[in-house]
């Protein structure tokens, strides 16, 4: 019988016989009604989950972990606006890839990104490209909703592709290549189902966040503290309700003599994760003569994590404006949608 | 895992993805014989093998229509070294009696016969004044396959039945088809390598949507030409028959062919996108936000429109946080303004798999080459905060498998031809 039509013939049985059979059981109920008047801002979500570890192994120069969580609302964003993504019927999980470097445990946003194809039984259940997001929990990952076949032992192979981002200093000369790994899954709804869940009816909706989970195997993904920014921090700004922090840097291996390194870091307020893949445009003034009018390129430093940055031809005092062409095109979790979105211009 | 699925490939397939005398014998059984108009005297045929316009219908805005069904059969020349004349003969006898057996159109047949690089190995030599590398990687995010078959036979045609019968006649199966003797045919000169087949047009997409890339909420609207919902092809967005023939040297007349099979992933785009988020990849962003598109898009009449998307691309992708795949594609134009590829493609279930047998003809590989460049928007990801394939157009959906280059000589010249017919 056809998959499809059986499925439509099943749909019309009733619920005790469902128990047990089918892809109708692989729907999370956990999603709870949303929070009413949002505010324009980071908030608290309705309730959050948990997630189990799957696997981590090397690929290439990158390491990735793979964990997983009941399926997911979340927001893809496309210039300025956030769309919901609802749970289908039939997904299964929330899967989600972390990408770091294993020698600084930095997690890598990689604009290039990541595929994830699932097999079982030689057949290939699932092949798509998972969305770069962020989560309160979890920070930075690639993460999307996946409709699995059933329960059983599943073959995961992650593709990480070559970063396209400047790599500097001790990033140089790494990560230009792309890496895969395999590893097993075995997908049980019990095991699923016992992940933690938790739901807060009190909380929902403040001007708050959850903490950063921490993860035994996986890394946080958290750019350092502003104070703790290499350079001279010439301020931080807040935007759509994402920090801004402007460091200007002119002593570094990767400048010549005569150069500085202008380095804006954008993150999530509470919890400092690297927001990517923003469009964002510099200027720089020394001694009221531009000396930098261009776009800011996505780079990743060991100590600086991933910011936005341009080498200026010349060093000095530097004051400088930075617009927001467009907000982090990333997915965002429950409680990071209505927030940077907005398109600032700030003076540091 | 007993609760899984039966495999989804045991299921319905149309009778050109199955093939063969049966599949020809169940679908004649099922729909009967259309009645199709027969061939003419092929000297009075163009001397393009690729002129297939002039038999093509029009829409209701003046688009070329294809025919609906088509099959891909790669070669193998059967012979090492260089071609017999008997072969030759062979051949040109087998591809005249169709052309004798059927109208050259859609509600006939179509086909071409095309070349490798690989082919042409066996004269130590390239095709003299055509530009015809071996197929490569043509992005940084691609690992494809390289097809590198002799030759490659593209069949064409409204009916089901007429590909399946050209094809079986071909291959010696037939003696005679729409009523008239097969004079020859490929046996013993030609062997398969692969086949692969597919269909474009209103309607089969979506009776064809029950493979793996397409979710089961059966997503793909009725009118759709191809599997993303959207039609494509328009006339103001294609080279011309002309624009993509070669000019001079001993192939004049003839084209290019480039062929990539690709991979299609719809659940994102079905399940997880909006309509405005489809719009905006596979048009641009400005045709989503001023409601340009309706439905699959024959509104659009002949020219997609997104010339006037945006002055800039790359720039307008930094603003609007998305880069559409046709604005990115129109980027690759001539010095006189016009496009430099005449898309052929169409949608697939070979393997249960939804696919695209992406096929363009051109001037040159080159400038599909830089068609391609300008859609792989390498240039929006660098500069913007469109990802690679994130919002980057529909690259995020499609994964290239295969790709192959071939030379389609005139039609005089489409029986194993040497590398250089003027010698």
């Amino acid at each position: 019988m056809d998959r499809r039509r059986f499925l439509a013939s099943a749909g019309l049985a009733g619920a005790s016989i469902l128990a047990g059979c089918g892809a109708i059981e692989n729907q999370s109920t956990r999603s709870p009604p949303l929070v009413e008047d949002r505010p324009d801002a980071t908030y608290y979500p309705t309730h959050s989950e948990g997630m189990e570890m799957i696997g981590h192994k090397e690929a290439g120069d990158y390491m990735v972990g793979l964990t997983y969580s009941y399926p997911h609302r979340f927001w893809t964003v496309t210039g300025t606006n956030a769309e919901q993504v609802t749970i289908q019927d039939a997904d299964s999980v929330h899967l989600m890839a972390s990408v770091w470097d294993p020698e600084t445990e930095m997690v890598l946003p990689i604009e290039s990104g990541v595929s994830i194809t699932i097999d079982a039984d030689g057949e290939t259940v699932a092949d798509k490209q998972p969305w770069p997001m962020v989560s309160q929990n979890m920070g930075f990952h690639y993460g999307d909703n996946y409709q699995l076949d059933g329960e059983g032992v599943y073959e995961i192979t992650v593709r990480v592709d070559g970063m396209t981002e400047r790599r500097l200093d001790g990033l140089a000369d790494r990560f230009g290549d792309a890496g895969e790994m395999t590893t097993n899954f075995e997908f049980s709804r019990d095991a699923r189902d016992d992940i933690s869940y938790d739901e807060y009816a009190d909380q929902q909706g403040s001007r708050a966040a959850l903490d950063l989970m921490n993860m035994e195997m996986i890394p946080t993904s958290q750019v350092p503290a502003t104070e703790d920014l290499p350079g001279k921090l010439l301020g931080t700004a807040k935007g759509s309700d994402e920090v801004y922090a402007a460091t200007w840097l002119t002593e570094a291996d990767f400048l010549e003599p005569g150069q500085s390194y202008l380095a804006v870091s954008v993150r999530t307020p509470y919890n400092r994760v690297p927001l990517p893949m923003m469009s964002l445009d510099g200027t720089v003034e020394i001694d009221g003569e531009t000396a930098f009018d261009d776009t800011l390129s996505p780079a990743v430093h060991p100590d600086i994590g991933y910011h936005y940055g341009a080498v200026v031809e010349t060093t000095g005092d530097p004051s400088v404006s930075v617009e927001t062409v467009s907000p982090p095109q990333v997915s965002r979790h429950e409680g990071y949608e209505t927030a940077f979105i907005g398109t600032p211009t700030l003076e540091f | 895992m007993s609760d899984r699925g039966i495999s989804r490939r045991d299921f319905a397939k149309s009778a050109v993805a199955i093939g063969g005398a049966s599949a020809l014998a169940a679908c004649l059984d099922r729909f009967g014989s259309p009645d199709v108009p027969s061939g003419t005297d092929p000297a009075t045929l163009p001397a393009r093998q690729h002129a297939w316009d002039g038999g093509l219908p029009t829409d209701d805005a003046g688009n070329h229509r294809l025919g609906r069904h088509h099959v891909l059969l790669l070669l193998d020349y059967e012979r090492d070294g260089t071609p017999t004349s008997g072969d030759r003969q062979q051949v040109t006898d087998a591809l005249q009696s169709l052309e004798r057996a059927y109208a050259w159109g859609a509600d006939g047949l179509q086909f071409t016969l095309g070349y490798s690089p690989a082919y042409f190995d066996r004269f130590e030599a390239e095709p003299v004044g055509v530009d015809l590398p071996e197929p490569s990687a043509l992005a940084p995010f691609e690992d494809p396959e390289f097809d590198t078959p002799d030759a490659i036979l593209h069949l064409a045609s409204d009916h089901e039945q007429v590909v399946l019968a050209a094809e079986e006649a071909l291959k010696g199966k037939q003696e005679s088809v729409n009523d008239r003797e097969m004079a020859a045919s490929f046996s013993g000169v030609f062997s398969e390598r692969d086949r692969r087949t597919g269909f474009v047009g209103a309607g089969l997409p979506a009776e064809n949507q029950d493979v793996d890339g397409v979710p089961d909420s059966e997503p793909v609207p009725e009118d759709a030409p191809l599997f993303m919902g959207f039609k494509s092809g328009f006339k103001e967005n294609q080279a011309s028959e002309d624009r993509v023939t070669v000019e001079s040297g001993p192939f004049a007349g003839g084209t290019t062919q480039h062929l990539s099979q690709i991979r299609l992933q719809l659940q994102q785009w079905y399940e997880q996108d909006s309509r405005d988020q489809r719009v905006s990849k596979m048009f641009c962003p400005a045709h989503a936000d001023e409601e340009n598109v309706e439905g699959v898009g024959e509104n659009l009449g002949t020219d997609s429109g997104v010339g006037s998307c945006a002055d800039d691309v790359v720039e307008n992708s930094r603003t609007e946080g998305v880069a559409g795949h046709a604005e990115k594609a129109a980027r690759a134009r001539d010095d006189s303004d016009t496009p430099i590829i005449l898309r052929r493609d169409f949608d697939s279930t070979d393997g249960g798999e939804a696919r695209v047998h992406f096929l363009s003809l051109q001037r040159a590989i080159a400038d599909f080459v830089a068609t391609k460049s300008m859609t792989n928007g390498t240039d929006v990801a660098d500069e913007s905060a469109v990802g690679q394939r994130v919002n980057n157009g529909i690259l995020q959906y499609m994964r290239v498998e295969r790709r192959g280059n071939y030379l389609l000589p005139p039609r005089d010249l489409r029986a194993l031809p040497p590398a250089d017919p003027a010698q």
